[in-house]
């Protein structure tokens, strides 16, 4: 199980990374409008808080890989 | 299929039933786990030659990562990327977003790097560059002037808690705490002026997004060199896993000698090796104890292996006691340990095609990357049509189109912009031409660009803006298009 959580959280940190680099060294979090509105946080909160929604996001889908990738035996025995 | 003069294979039905398995009275319906459980590493230390460059290599990488952020250029902090402003400041140069090309040079290089010192010497990054090596070996040591050596440790982890054991403890954990603290302080430090961080942490007075990446990086620091260590490179690192695609046989790597080890057995010191028939291998051990991923070099190349050398170290100081030759493990290539090659014939096989094709991009990329930077302009011209307007009559009857044009400027001095514009004959801009912009600034300029009415036939015409920096004797030409309408 502690594997299991090590390989969905740590390969999506690097991609979140990744993906931080690519989006804010392109966008301007201050260009950005927000459901019609300009955002009022600061760049800082903005990376921050992009970084752990990519991290999230990335995670589940490494998550969602692993889950599929059970055999079927497992799935018909086992949650998890 | 069946052939009567082979034996036909039996086929056996296998029936997967998916009711639940009647387990035998007296067994734990627990699942097992086949993983085997993980054993806690504690490695012995060790001295010789691998170990002090290794050290060399945890002081000139530290003193950098430590030192970086205090130094000063002109004004400001030498290395520093201001996120806030969007910023790099790297010595002499500062960056835009715009110059990301950079950044996708910087890590080309490091990949091929990276593939040029693995073909020739193995995983020398991960032996003595690594973070994750670097921070291991700070701590162990730390951990080793509170709690001792190997030995001392697994004996008190082993004890009942004490005093002594929870004071000890307690005074790795507080040494462990301080470094991890200084290094998530430091790695702000880069985004963030270090001063004005100093001052503010002395102060208590931080914002709260520097608190906590300064708490996040120091748990990753405490974490991963406390507590995971080779855990990192067996299980997390992707590198430790392809690397073996860029050996061959001539790669350097820490290599025991089989023919001369084997037999491997404990005798005494004045023993007659012919008699016994044993190999130099005194089976002592300690290239296991000393080893930080915990694995027995004596079985040949393993992913785990991060190339450290603290297995070849120990070992030559045991031929040494012995009075044999030193070198039973050591840094050598497989081809060399086939054919008996001294360390000057090894060397000579270090250049081979693979070698020279990674060094021909490597020198490729770095200097595409140095002429570029060269010859970089220091500003940076935006060109937008205003979108209220296609186009419009001005007074006199004039065709005029307005476009929006941001200039950076990328130098640390004021600099003077000249705008004009080309392409048509008459055309001219009708609003201010001269733009002054602070250091490091950027600036949206309204252009108006004016046309007599019979100045060009209806329908789209190509023009380009001329910006010049008369201060830095540089210019930037943008494409744009002009509109007359019918």
């Amino acid at each position: 199980m502690k594997q299991k959580i090590m390989w969905i959280v740590w390969p999506s940190f690097l991609m979140a990374g990744v993906l931080e680099l690519l989006v804010f060294a392109l966008v301007d979090p201050q260009d950005m409008h927000w459901f019609g509105h300009a955002f009022e946080a600061s760049r800082q909160a903005v990376y921050t808080l992009g970084f752990f929604v990519f991290w999230f996001l990335i995670a589940l889908a490494s998550a969602m890989t692993l889950f599929l990738s059970l055999p079927a035996n497992e799935v018909n025995r086992s949650p998890l | 299929m069946s052939d009567s003069k082979t034996p036909s294979k039996k086929v056996i039905p296998i029936a997967v039933s998916s009711e639940p398995i009647e387990l035998p009275p007296g067994a734990d319906a627990e699942m097992v786990s086949l993983y085997q459980a993980h054993k806690k590493i504690y490695p012995r230390s060790v001295t010789g030659l691998f170990s002090r460059w290794r050290w060399i290599l945890v002081f000139v990488t530290q003193i950098f990562f430590y030192g970086l952020p205090w130094l000063e250029w002109g004004q400001r902090q030498a290395v520093l990327f201001d996120l806030g402003a969007r910023r790099f400041y790297i010595f002499g140069l500062v960056l835009y977003p715009q110059d990301f090309i950079y950044l996708t040079g910087i890590l080309v290089i490091s990949a091929y790097a990276l593939f040029l010192f693995t073909a020739v010497a193995g995983r020398l990054w991960c032996g003595y560059a690594c973070p994750q090596t670097v921070y291991t070996e700070i701590f162990l040591w730390l951990e080793k002037l509170a709690e001792g050596d190997r030995s001392m440790r697994i004996r008190r982890d082993a004890a009942p808690w004490t005093i002594e054991k929870f004071a000890r403890k307690a005074a790795k954990q507080f040494m462990w705490i301080t470094l991890a603290l200084w290094t998530g302080f430091t790695f702000v430090g880069y985004f963030t002026p270090i001063h004005l961080l100093a001052t503010e942490f002395i102060t208590w007075d931080l914002g709260s997004w520097e608190i906590f990446w300064t708490f996040f990086y120091a748990f990753a620091t405490w974490g991963n060199a406390g507590f995971m260590r080779e855990q990192v490179c067996k299980y997390m690192c992707p590198y430790a896993r392809f690397q073996s695609a860029m050996f061959d046989k001539d790669t350097l790597i820490v290599t025991y000698d089989t023919e001369r080890g084997e037999p491997r057995g404990a005798r005494s010191k004045k023993a007659d090796l012919s008699i016994l028939n044993l190999g130099a291998c005194v089976d002592c051990s300690l290239c296991i104890q000393v080893c930080p991923t915990g694995i027995d070099i004596r079985n040949g190349l393993q992913y785990e292996c991060i190339g450290c050398g603290a297995c070849a170290d120990v070992c030559d100081t045991v031929m040494d006691k012995l009075g044999y030759a030193r070198g039973l493990v050591k840094y050598t290539t497989e081809h060399a340990l086939e054919q008996k090659w001294n360390s000057a014939q090894t060397l000579r096989h270090v250049l081979r095609p693979r070698v020279l094709v990674y060094t021909t991009i490597l020198v490729a990329v770095v200097a595409a990357m140095a002429i570029s930077l060269a010859l970089r302009i220091p500003f940076k011209v935006d060109v937008v049509r205003d979108r209220g307007s296609l186009a419009r009559i001005a007074e006199g009857g004039k065709i005029e189109n307005v476009f929006r044009i941001q200039v950076m400027n990328a130098t640390e001095a004021t600099q003077h912009f000249h705008i004009s514009v080309q392409g048509l004959p008459e055309l001219k801009v009708a609003s201010e031409t001269d733009v002054v912009i602070e250091s490091t600034q950027s600036r949206w300029v309204a252009v108006n660009l004016q046309l007599p009415y019979d100045g060009a036939p209806a329908g789209s015409h190509t023009i380009h803006f001329k910006i010049d920096a008369p201060d830095i004797g540089k210019s930037v030409t943008e494409k744009a298009v002009f509109i007359v309408p019918r």
